[in-house]
């Protein structure tokens, strides 16, 4: 009964009821799709830093991580690694890899970069080059000569697929190894400067150039949720010898990331709060003009004598409704709006410089999270009850006298 | 009159076979015969050295020893500046020495493509010059006449899965194992740089280009020259001359 | 006219309620916009500042294809009078000159390729942030030449296994393409929280490296330290126009921050853009908000206004009264926001706000924990300035409204 009374005083002055309502909407629907497309940078900061060889969770010899040269290598990892997989929950992917760093080189160039012998098929769900390849062909599993380089080094080195490419760098026994390998396909990554870095060869092609045997650099382990890299990684350190070998999570790898997400999630409060707090004024006053309208109404009721409880919750219903309303439509824009966007991204390639700068591809697919949706909805409609209760107390708190005065 | 004759056959077949002249030299031995050439078994050697750069020039003396294919130490004589600076190549791998700092630093792979000396060649060029070799297939495909000497052109292709950078070179022998020229392309079949040899004079007891030009493709006022002041072969040199405790006693 | 204001006034305190809670809402809008802005700007001079202080200087002279090529040959061959002619320009606070060559470097077990920078301890204190940079042992002296001092990032240090006091050899080619190579003593440690800088790094005197790498007196850059990034552009414009008219100077250029690092601008530039929207939209939110008051404000008075333009009042006069009334209103506010706006800014600018929780990515652009908003002209005026547009936009639809009211009709509104 309440509820309908209710509903029908907030189409009493459409106009109004409707111009707070967009107040209300243009707040909650910037709130979710503003916070969905800083989430969505965040979220692809997070996955390639992650997927660029870095995973949830990874594992290595005690001081590869301080000094990551091939003396500290994971020798013998068979053992290793059956423990760490025994460790893993069933949907965790995990890959072992050999990384060193050496020099590229051509006719007319040569660059450092970091030389990672992968299995391609292990790679798949755990890094970036687990995806595939953007032209050309994966390497094969064994070959002794495929390579896969980054867009950005090919370009530089002036050369294209099917193009030999000589890799140098010290072997185990501290002895110059060289390699002729030929370019089978060519990645694309989100940043140029790992296009640069990485090179990919075959897992036994690596320990063949380097005399390694069997050994890898690094097992890397790829969660389907980042957040339960800790307990994973708990888990792995647990069932294995931490004298002999460290498991750090990409919090502990890639620690700028960790701060840039805590900076981010204060910023998303403040940046409720304030647009909140810019609502307010249009709520409390739009809810004040419609109770001091209905004065005379109010002290009539209470004349007849109706509870001022009653009264203040009437006023809240309508309140409510407004709140609610503006709330489903702002979400159903948002929403929409980023269901819209979806998988293709805002492209803000005119500013691919800075973003290169800062760490981040200049593409960006909104990502709508359900925890700052319900915060967003949570502070509007909470909050927006409570100040509304201020109108609505003064309703409730009309004498029937004062109001028969009022003109 | 016979041997008219034979050249006349010898001509018909070249006729005949087109570029596989059956009675050419094998290439391979060829090769192996101008780099042996080259370096003798042993040799010793004062080399004249000339950066040419548009805005500047720049000289210094070397002083070489070489054996075989595999070992060489060379220090610079002049500049006084620069004098006792050594570099040691054993294999593949190389070391320099300082007099000023007293130190042997062996080069990590990263400078191994650089230039050595501030010259056209660069650290690969001296560590690997004999790869050339055992590294590439070879194949005569055209004769000309240098002096009066049969000059064979000969296409050197690297051998599946050779770790050189090289997509082709050319190397110009005359048939008295003196290499002319050899050129370095990329794997685009372009010219990146060429080695010429432009004079040819005895020296050491035999013919022996004495003036090297190693230049850029495109680039005229880049290069950089090696002038033989004096060379001898077949020296009784001992072995521990190519170690890392010789290279800090400069033999000037 | 007069009287229109007055009057407007007067309605405008007619409730004044909803008047101070539209102003509040004006001044909120405008208070978050200048401190927010302020702040960005802030954290941009902060950023900037950092990048400039720890490496390239406000503005450098070069050779002409020194940054692009980056080859030792292209030199300042004699920059005693650049720097003596930099110095004496107004607002440039220091000179100081640098010489660089990519070399080797070896420790006792280890080697690898390092950029060697030849700087004037005296003078590059006061220009670089390098000294404070100083994490263990100290900055470079010139008091003890023959110790051969050499400044090392800590990466470096760490991939090359040396510390405080150990020796390192370094090689590489002189100007003139002769050897060049000294030993150096490890004499201090620095930590930019720039690991490439950290890495690739080593410091040691200007003097020696001329010697060394035999520079006849020559250097690569000479940096420029000005009071201020806005003295940036004039003071590049009075170099440039020096240096044409010294002999030689038309193989040298003047290159500025933004030039020599060219991602921080835009780095710069997309985070205001993404700033600017969540602004905008904010004040959108805002002006909605305040709709309903200047709206109310004309029904109330539909009676009022019908009796109005019966004795005679036009239309067009009742417009104009109401738009006193909402920019009075607005101007009350945005009055107020700039106030408390600035004041609140101006508290922050001078205690600073701790970021500490997130320090290790802004170490990442080179700034400190603390960040100084930075007020200035452009961020107390802009967000108001567009608030003031934003409000009088939305107020224009309620007064046109009066327009299309008819007097009798008008009159017979309760």
């Amino acid at each position: 009964m309440d509820i309908k009374i209710a509903w029908r005083n907030i189409w009493r002055n459409p106009r109004r009821t409707i111009i707070i309502m967009t107040a209300v909407i243009i707040g909650i629907w910037s709130m979710i799709f503003l916070t969905a497309f800083m989430r969505g940078m965040v979220v692809d900061m997070i996955e390639n830093g992650i997927a660029t060889l870095t995973g949830d969770v990874k594992i290595y010899a005690s001081g590869f991580r301080s000094d990551p040269a091939l003396e500290n290598r994971i020798r013998n990892p068979g053992p290793l690694a059956e423990k760490v997989q025994a460790n893993l929950p069933a949907d965790a992917h995990m890959a072992a890899r050999i990384r060193v760093s050496a020099i590229a080189q051509n006719a007319r160039h040569s660059a450092g970069v970091t030389l990672v012998g992968i299995d391609p098929a292990e790679e798949a769900g755990v890094s970036f080059i687990g995806d595939g390849v953007a032209t050309g062909q994966m390497i094969r599993p064994g070959n002794p000569v495929d390579i896969v380089v980054g867009k950005a080094l090919l370009e530089k080195f002036e050369t294209k697929i099917g193009n030999k490419l000589i890799l140098m760098s010290e072997d185990a026994a501290h002895e110059m190894a060289s390699r002729a390998f030929r370019i089978r396909g060519i990645f694309s990554a989100e940043l140029e400067a790992t296009e640069k870095r990485f090179v990919f060869v075959s897992k036994s092609a690596a320990r063949g150039m380097l005399q390694i045997g069997a050994d890898v650099s690094e097992i890397s382990v790829m969660l389907e949720n980042h957040d339960r890299a800790d307990a994973v990684a708990e888990k792995i350190a647990a069932a294995i010898d931490t004298e002999a070998y460290e498991v750090r999570t990409w919090k502990e790898l890639k620690p700028m990331l960790k701060a840039y997400i805590n900076i981010f999630d204060g910023y998303i409060i403040l940046w409720y709060l304030v647009v909140f707090a810019a609502m307010v004024f249009g709520i409390i006053n739009t809810t004040l003009m419609a109770v001091f309208e209905r004065m005379r109404e109010f002290g009539l009721l209470k004349a007849l004598g109706m509870r001022p409880w009653r009264i203040l919750r009437a006023v809240l219903i309508e309140t409510a409704f407004i709140l609610l309303i503006g709330a489903a439509a702002g979400n159903t824009l948002a929403f929409s709006m980023v269901y819209a966007i979806g998988q293709r991204g805002i492209d803000l390639s005119m500013f691919a410089a800075g973003f290169e700068y800062a760490g981040m591809s200049s593409v960006i697919r909104p990502e709508i999270f359900a925890g700052d949706v319900v915060l967003a909805n949570a502070v509007v409609i909470c909050l927006g009850l409570v100040v509304s209760a201020y109108p609505a107390a003064r309703a409730a708190r009309i004498t029937p006298v004062e109001a028969m005065a009022r003109n | 009159m016979k041997r008219i004759f034979a050249a006349l056959a010898v001509l018909m077949c070249f006729a005949a076979a087109g570029h596989g002249r059956i009675n050419d030299p094998d290439p391979r031995e060829l090769v192996k015969g101008a780099v042996n050439y080259l370096r003798g078994k042993t040799s010793q050697a004062v080399v004249e050295m000339t950066i040419h750069r548009p805005d500047w020039q720049r000289q210094m003396t070397i002083k070489a020893w070489t054996e075989g294919r595999e070992n060489s130490i060379f220090w610079i004589a002049a500049p006084p500046k620069d004098r006792g600076n050594g570099t040691l190549k054993r294999g593949d791998e190389m070391w320099i020495f300082n007099p000023k700092v007293n130190r042997v630093i062996k080069l990590p792979p990263s400078m191994m493509s650089q230039s050595w000396q501030g010259s056209d060649f660069s650290n690969n060029d001296l560590a690997k010059s004999d790869n050339i070799v055992d590294q590439y297939t070879h194949e005569i495909i055209d004769r000309q006449t240098h002096q009066g000497k049969t000059v064979y052109v000969i296409r050197s292709l690297p051998k599946p899965g050779a770790p050189v950078v090289w997509g082709m070179q050319e190397l110009k022998i005359r048939e008295d194992h003196i290499l002319i020229r050899q050129a370095f392309f990329d794997e685009d079949q372009e010219l990146v740089k060429a080695l010429t040899m432009e004079k040819i004079e005895m020296l050491g007891g035999r013919l022996y280009p004495v003036k090297w030009k190693m230049q850029k493709a495109d680039q005229k006022e880049e290069y950089t020259v090696l002038d033989y002041q004096s060379l001898e072969f077949g020296l009784d040199i001992s072995d521990r001359i190519f170690t890392i405790a010789s290279l800090k006693n400069p033999r000037l | 006219m007069g009287m229109d204001m007055k009057m407007a006034w007067r309605n405008v305190w007619r409730n004044p309620r909803r008047t101070w809670l539209t102003i509040s809402a004006i001044g909120f809008a405008c208070i978050i916009l200048i401190f927010m802005l302020s702040f960005q700007f802030g954290s941009y001079g902060t950023m900037i500042n950092s990048a400039i202080q720890i490496n390239t200087g406000h503005l450098q002279i070069q050779a002409e294809n020194y940054f692009a090529e980056k080859s030792m040959r292209q030199v300042v061959p004699e920059p005693g009078p650049v720097i003596r002619s930099a110095s004496g320009i107004e607002s440039v606070q220091a000179v100081t000159a640098r010489a660089n060559a990519f070399s080797l470097v070896s420790s006792d077990n280890r080697t690898g390729g390092a950029m060697i920078i030849g700087v004037d301890p005296e003078s590059e204190a006061q220009v670089s942030t390098l000294e404070t940079l100083v994490r263990r042992g100290e900055f470079l002296t010139e008091a003890e030449p023959a110790s051969n001092p050499a400044l090392i990032g800590r990466l470096m240090a760490r991939n090359l296994q040396v510390g405080i006091g150990d020796e390192l050899v370094v090689l590489g080619q002189g100007r003139d393409g002769s050897v060049a190579a000294t030993a150096l003593t490890v004499c201090g440690i620095y930590a930019s929280g720039m690991d490439e800088f950290d890495r690739s790094t080593l410091h040691m005197p200007l003097d020696t490296f001329q010697e060394v790498y035999s520079m006849r007196g020559a250097v690569h850059e000479i940096v420029v330290k000005v009071s201020g990034l806005n003295h940036v552009a004039p003071v590049k414009r009075v170099l440039a126009k020096r240096l044409d008219q010294m002999p030689g100077g038309d193989s040298l250029t003047v290159l500025d921050w933004d030039e020599l690092m060219p991602g921080l601008t835009q780095a710069i530039k997309l985070d205001l853009t993404i700033g600017v929207i969540f602004w905008a939209l904010l004040v959108l939110v805002v002006a909605f908000s305040i709709l309903n008051t200047f709206l109310m404000a004309v029904f109330e008075r539909t009676r009022e206004f019908g009796v109005m333009m019966a004795i005679g009042t036009r239309p067009g006069r009742l417009v104009w009264i109401m738009l006193y009334e909402s920019t009075a209103m607005t101007l009350v506010g945005i009055g107020l926001g700039i106030a408390m706006g600035c004041m609140v800014t101006w508290i922050f600018q001078h205690i600073g706000i701790d970021l500490s929780g997130a320090s290790e990515i802004l170490q990442q652009y080179g700034i400190s924990g603390r960040i100084y908003p930075q007020l200035s002209i452009i961020t107390a005026l802009a967000g108001p300035a567009l608030v003031l547009i934003v409000t009088f936009a939305v107020s224009l639809y309620p007064a046109l409204k009066i327009k299309s009211l008819k007097p009798v009709e008008a009159m017979m509104h309760v």
